[in-house]
């Protein structure tokens, strides 16, 4: 045994008997599409996670049960049609071959949803109160609607069933129609749907009972809470004490799921996901609070990464089951390689909420440093094979995340890898958004990477910068460039970087050029950059305003990370103004003026500061590529057709052993154009893993 | 000749000497225990043990067993008719010419035994040792000169006095070896102890092909428990220590020894004769124990009385506590001596009666009494490896062709991954199998080697009753130790016949799981695929290979993957232990190296990239030796890697 046994025990909920205590909470995964059906990528995303060993997957978060609760928004599972349920056959099997229970869960969305599209729905709630964070307007709902949306859920759960899915769970948290009902902010009704604690618990308890006539006594019916919405005028954690009370004690429910805030705001739906900015388990004492008073398994997930914190939550018997839903989508085999005592190999999810905020996009959930994760369909591995061909001589140019997961990815297929940096350390970009400060966490997906590197025995030199001669002098097989690229301030000569009158968020957040005490930052991206910066020079001391050409600072980033950014910087004073081009920077004494123009007027105004920062994107570090190119054998070409199928690049066949037509040569990352870590990383690994 | 009557006088007085030895030393024996032995039965079979079972072990090493049969065929030979011609003064021609052939062999015989005391190997005991060829060579050569005027090739009378007074000290000094050393302690003692010991060995049925490793079980409730005192041991188990030939091919064997323990199997053989005849080990001419406590090392100072405790004086507790129950020395004994057993006879007074299991075995123990497994888990945890495993309880079904016996690797985290591996083997080829779940305790192994048989007996009791309940025909499990137990030691216990007749009245088969997945492989229900990985050496675990004799499923079901297994030097019936048995992790006493160790240079000797083994005591050991270290896999989880799955 070992010092994770607390997480082996087995657990029932209901007669299901869990093989340990970690489970997949539900999240949207954007891939039910095909109208909602759980498509070959939705059934290898989870099939991997129980190959891994994860004990439970609640899958589908906010799937519908409704036509009039839209699901293309965010490509959710449909459970309004009888369609589905050999689809969820499909997902069931592949699950359950390798030991693992999958649950899913249903809900009708009521107002927090988008009615333009689909069949454009009237959205509907309690009370007709718009949603804002949606910015969805609705109707007040009807009784005969309430009657036909209980019987969905109960048809829903009857197709879940016949799919062969282990459960349900009813989502009764972040504002959908159940605890619309339940939260008296939503819910102002006088009826027999409102009013009294009975009446706004009504719909919740209808529905409950009509699934659990038609599911029976045995079919696993969970339900998913918020410990506490963190509205003044919502549903405290007291209040929710009482509400799950009064639902345990029906009998009727298998288990809760408990989630710490609301998250009909943008800033208390920032909590729901806590991204790296937050302490571990933030809100773990309302799931045990919760636990205190219902007599089923609690299970409650929130910021809980690395095995030896689930331990200590299990042990502590703080709740039953630990959600470790980001850390599954990071690491899928985490289980596994805690059972293989390789804890250090797991691959921690770092709380970028790069999954996340891609789906408040609408957009399919990728994990900014695990390629594979999603893409199993496509073939992409998450355990990489030795090849039984050529050994080749890799070297690898430029140590940020795309060249060291190309050096990572090379030596576990098992060639010589020889990955050169020019700077002190590896981690490229990564190492310079880890000193901002609340997103030192980042600084993991490094972290993860050297330690691989340092256990597949790659030969790393720090700094030294390559040329055209050491990289002949290497004499490689294959030579990939991951040379990054580096600010671009020139675009604009008014700008005066030339002149040293501008300088970069890189030099601020390096160190290398010292905070200012009256700084202007402007930032054409509004991404990630510009706000570490300016969040950096407040923490020094700085008066901070943060300008953009474009709609608002931070503008480029997602839905739970920009609040955490915004909390920051109006504690500290920053400034953010809008719509302002900079046109200019001159020098008037020890002082800087830039001058600004408002893109919708033209009218122009100056701000005198001590230091201006200009965040403008990057240009790529190409010199090398095009010194190489010429002598390649692949004149430096990819093959997209190959590469965006996941095949291997026709040349490594083409090769064979002699180097004699020159090495192959790839560049990927930002010395090609500027993208972000996800891109630089799935273009290393798809490039790599037939290498 | 000119004192006719002289030779045969000699002889004679030699002959009765030896005889009145061998009662006396026949007295020592027989202040052991008493055991029923049939003595007809024994002397009966004593050629054929003789000849068979123990020329089988002598003859893994050609130049001896040739020499010896040269040299001891001679002399037992040339002995009969020596009395015959010399003493009875039959006078025949022929009978002195086979006299003399029979000298000649012999002589050629003790040239080579001379030849290889020139530069005697460290395992072979010096002293006296060093003196018996010159005795060979002196008593052939006497009587054949002696014996020339009888077959006429020589004239009557040839010599003088001279003569008959050199070939007298011939007579005497070669027959004071040869009969009178045979009863009264020198080196012929082995050929008299041991050709009694093989017709009245303790465990007769290890002869003819049989196979018998199983302890005997202590007597519980007597007057002492296991073995204090040498006159403790079973009569014929003092006979056994007597035959010992200090040929110092156990030493050569032994695991703790090489690691510098303080255990040397051929000492303690030796130490035991002190204790039964009394006296010191000053006159040890072999290698001491290699460590231990205080001035272990120095010759003379153990002290030994058939009556005195062992502990207290002959030998070390930590010697006892060395023992990895490997067995390498027993199967290398040319004498057949059983030193195992004897030293857990020792251990089981240490600890019955003492208390005194060193180092961690008192917790272990106790931790087995309180919850019926070694480390102390919840007994409820024992199944939480196979939630997800779908496998059947025998308490809901009853009845299965196959009974899992899953063992203390349950609640091993490392050899989960065995049994896990085991099972979808089992899965793939549609077995019907079922576990106990969390009735099935721990098998004893552990209890019985540290010297609790009252633990191990009450385990397996309790183990039989809950086997009772069900039908299976087949007992298979992944661990040899367990698997040893079941098949070879809960016989003693099996008063219902759960094993014996249960089944389908055939009796229970106990299968090892690679024996069981060879036949699997056979019958073509696993199909795989070839291995194509790098080189691979297997490591034959001790309790499946030299306890229970299976070397060949191991290596047929590797092969079945296309892998040409680089064998190790020690391997086979040869293999290293891995240090993991008898409970010598628990005692943990202290040497110059770790066996692990040792056995992992042996496998990286054979630049194997893989060690595949079958006990997950010995994947534990050797996955405790620090990388870099060729990758330790069981049979099981190759094997899975290489499974090709139906697709439905």
């Amino acid at each position: 045994m070992s010092q994770y046994d607390a997480l082996f025990e087995p657990l029932n909920i209901n007669k299901l008997t869990i093989r340990n205590r970690i489970v997949s909470t539900a999240h949207a995964e954007v891939y039910a599409t095909d109208g909602g059906m759980t498509t070959d990528r939705y059934v290898k995303y989870y099939e991997e996670k129980a190959k891994g060993g994860c004990g439970l997957c609640i899958c589908g978060g906010s799937s519908v049960v409704s036509i009039d609760s839209p699901q293309s928004w965010w490509s959710s599972v449909n459970l309004s049609v009888d369609r589905i349920i050999p689809h969820f056959q499909n997902l069931a099997d592949a699950v359950h071959k390798h030991g693992g229970k999958i649950m899913i869960q249903i809900t009708h969305m009521g107002r927090r949803s988008r009615w333009d599209g689909e069949n454009w729905p009237n959205l509907m709630s309690p009370s007709g109160i718009r949603e804002p964070v949606h910015r969805a307007t609705c109707k007040t709902i009807e009784v005969e609607e309430i009657w036909r949306i209980i019987g969905d859920f109960a048809q829903a759960a009857r197709r879940a069933k016949e799919g062969g899915l282990d459960g349900v769970e009813l989502s009764a948290v972040h504002q959908h129609m159940i605890d619309q009902f339940w939260s008296p902010r939503v819910n102002k009704r006088t009826d027999e749907w409102g009013g009294t604690f009975e009446g706004r618990m009504k719909f919740g308890m209808e529905v409950l009972k009509a699934v659990r006539a038609e599911v029976g006594p045995d079919f696993v019916v969970g339900l998913r809470i918020s410990g506490d919405e963190f509205h003044p005028d919502g549903l405290n954690h007291e209040d929710m004490k009482q509400i799950a009370k009064y639902f345990d004690d029906t009998g009727m429910i298998d288990y809760f799921g408990v989630v710490g805030s609301g998250c009909d705001t943008h800033n208390t739906l920032a909590n729901v996901i806590p991204n790296m900015s937050y302490p571990p388990e933030p809100f773990l004492h309302l799931a045990a609070g919760i636990k205190t008073v219902v007599s089923v398994p609690v299970i409650h997930a929130q910021n809980i990464k690395d095995p030896n914190q689930a331990k200590r939550i299990i042990e502590g018997g703080y709740v039953d089951f630990v959600g470790m839903t980001r850390a599954h989508i990071a690491d899928p085999h985490f289980i596994a390689k805690i059972k293989m005592d390789q804890v250090d190999q797991i691959r921690q999810c770092v709380g970028a909420n790069y999954c996340i905020d891609r789906q408040y996009q609408g957009l399919d959930v990728l994990c900014i440093q695990n390629a594979a994760t999603s893409r199993e369909y496509m073939g992409l591995p998450h355990t990489i094979e030795k090849t039984t061909g050529v050994i080749r001589n890799v070297v690898v140019i430029g140590g940020g995340p795309g060249g060291m997961e190309s050096a990572r990815v090379a030596a576990e297929r098992g060639h010589n890898v020889t990955l050169i940096e020019r700077a002190e350390e590896l981690g490229g970009q990564i190492t310079l958004a880890a000193k901002a400060p609340q997103r030192d966490q980042i600084a993991g997906i490094s972290r993860w990477l050297i330690m691989e590197l340092e256990r597949l025995g790659v030969e790393i030199r720090l700094n030294t910068a390559a040329d055209e001669s050491l990289v002949k002098s290497l004499s490689p097989d294959v030579c990939i460039l991951a040379t990054g690229g580096r600010p671009f301030l020139e675009q604009n000569p008014e700008w005066g970087a030339e002149e040293g009158l501008v300088v970069s968020t890189w030099d601020i957040l390096s160190g290398k050029v010292e905070p200012g005490k009256n700084v202007l930052i402007y930032d054409t991206i509004c991404e990630f950059s510009g706000m570490s910066a300016a969040d950096y020079l407040a923490s020094k001391g700085a008066l901070v305003e943060l300008v953009t050409d474009d709609i608002k600072p931070g503008v480029g980033i997602g839905g739970t990370t920009f609040p955490t950014y915004y909390r920051s910087l109006y504690e500290k004073d920053v400034i953010m103004s809008s719509d302002l081009i900079l046109e200019k920077v001159y020098r008037e004494g020890s002082n800087l003026v830039a001058v600004l123009e408002n893109e919708y007027t033209g009218q122009q105004e100056e701000r005198v500061v001590d230091q201006v920062v200009v965040e403008n994107g990057t240009r790529p570090n190409e010199d090398l590529y095009y010194a190489l190119k010429a002598s390649s054998c692949n004149k430096g070409q990819i093959d997209m057709e190959a590469l965006f199928d996941i095949k291997p690049q026709p040349v490594l066949e083409a090769e064979g052993n002699a180097a004699s037509d020159g090495m192959i040569l790839w560049r990927l990352g930002d010395c090609v154009s500027q993208r972000n870590t996800h891109a630089a990383l799935y273009d290393a690994l798809r490039l790599c893993k037939d290498l | 000749m000119v004192i006719d009557w002289l030779p045969s006088v000699l002889i004679t007085t030699l002959l009765v000497l030896a005889v009145v030895g061998g009662v006396r030393r026949a007295n020592l024996w027989r202040a052991g225990q008493p055991e029923k032995v049939n003595i007809v039965a024994g002397l009966l079979a004593l050629p054929r043990r003789y000849l068979q079972d123990l020329h089988h072990v002598v003859e893994r090493d050609k130049y001896m067993s040739r020499s010896h049969v040269a040299t001891a065929g001679g002399f037992v030979l040339s002995m009969i008719l020596v009395i015959l011609v010399h003493v009875f003064g039959v006078s025949s021609q022929l009978l002195a010419g086979a006299l003399l052939v029979s000298l000649v062999l012999m002589f050629v015989g003790a040239l080579f035994i001379a030849k290889r005391r020139l530069h005697p190997p460290s395992r072979l005991s010096k002293g006296p040792w060093m003196r018996l060829p010159k005795s060979l060579l002196m008593f052939s050569l006497t009587f054949f000169v002696l014996t020339l005027p009888m077959a006429d090739i020589l004239p009557e009378g040839t010599g003088s006095w001279l003569l008959t007074l050199v070939l007298s000290i011939g007579i005497v000094l070669s027959l004071s070896e040869m009969l009178f050393g045979m009863t009264w302690g020198g080196p012929m003692k082995h050929a008299f102890a041991g050709a009694l010991h093989l017709a009245f060995h303790r465990r007769p049925e290890r002869f003819g092909g049989g196979r018998s490793t199983g302890l005997k079980p202590a007597v519980l409730g007597g007057d002492v428990h296991g073995v204090a005192k040498p006159s403790d041991f079973k009569w014929n188990q003092l006979l056994g220590f007597d035959a010992c030939v200090q040929c110092g091919k156990c030493e050569a064997m032994c695991p703790a020894f090489a690691a510098g323990q303080p255990l040397n199997p051929k000492k303690l053989i030796q130490d035991m004769v002190v204790g039964l005849a009394g006296g010191t080990d000053a006159n040890y001419a072999g290698s001491p124990y290699p460590a231990g406590k205080g001035d272990a090392k120095v010759l003379g100072n153990a002290k030994g009385g058939i009556d005195n405790v062992i502990t207290a004086g002959l030998i070390d507790a930590d010697t006892l506590w060395s023992c990895t129950t490997c067995r390498a020395c027993v199967e290398e004994c040319p004498m057949m001596i059983e030193h195992v057993d004897a030293i857990v006879d020792m251990r089981r007074f240490l600890t019955m009666e003492k208390g005194k299991t060193p180092n961690k075995g008192a917790e272990i123990l106790e931790n087995i009494i309180a919850t019926d497994n070694p480390n102390g888990y919840a007994p409820a945890s024992r199944t939480h490896w196979a939630a997800d495993q779908n496998l059947p309880l025998m308490k809901q079904k009853q009845t299965a062709e196959v009974l899992f016996w899953v063992s203390d690797g349950a609640f091993d985290m490392r050899s989960q991954r065995i049994l896990r591996a085991f099972v979808a083997l089992m899965k793939a080829a549609n077995v019907d199998v079922a576990i106990l779940g969390d009735e099935e305790l721990d098998c004893g192994d552990v209890a019985r080697r540290l010297g609790d048989d009252a633990t191990f007996q009450q385990l397996a009791t309790r183990n039989l009753a809950t086997l009772g309940k069900y039908k299976f025909s087949k007992i298979v499990t992944t661990d040899p130790h367990a698997y040893h137990c079941l098949r070879n030691e809960y016989g003693d216990f099996d008063v219902d016949g759960v094993l014996s007749k249960g089944g389908s009245g055939q009796g229970v088969e106990v299968l090892h799981h690679t024996t069981f997945l060879n036949q699997l492989v056979q019958q073509g229900l696993l199909k795989l695929s070839a291995f194509k990985g790098g080189k691979v050496t297997y490591h034959d675990p001790c309790y499946l290979g030299r306890y229970n004799g299976e070397y060949e499923a191991p290596r047929a079901l590797l092969e079945s993957l296309g892998i040409e297994i680089a064998e190790m030097e020690r391997s086979a019936f040869r293999s290293r232990c891995c240090g993991g048995g008898g409970g010598a992790p628990i005692t943990d006493i202290p040497g110059e190296r770790r066996i692990a160790d040792m056995r992992m240079e042996d496998i990286t000797q054979t630049g194997a990239e893989l060690v595949a083994v079958g006990c997950q005591q010995c994947t534990a050991m050797l996955e405790g030796v620090v990388e870099p270290r060729p990758v330790v896999k069981d049979i099981a989880e190759i094997l899975l890697g290489q499974l090709i799955e139906e697709v439905h």
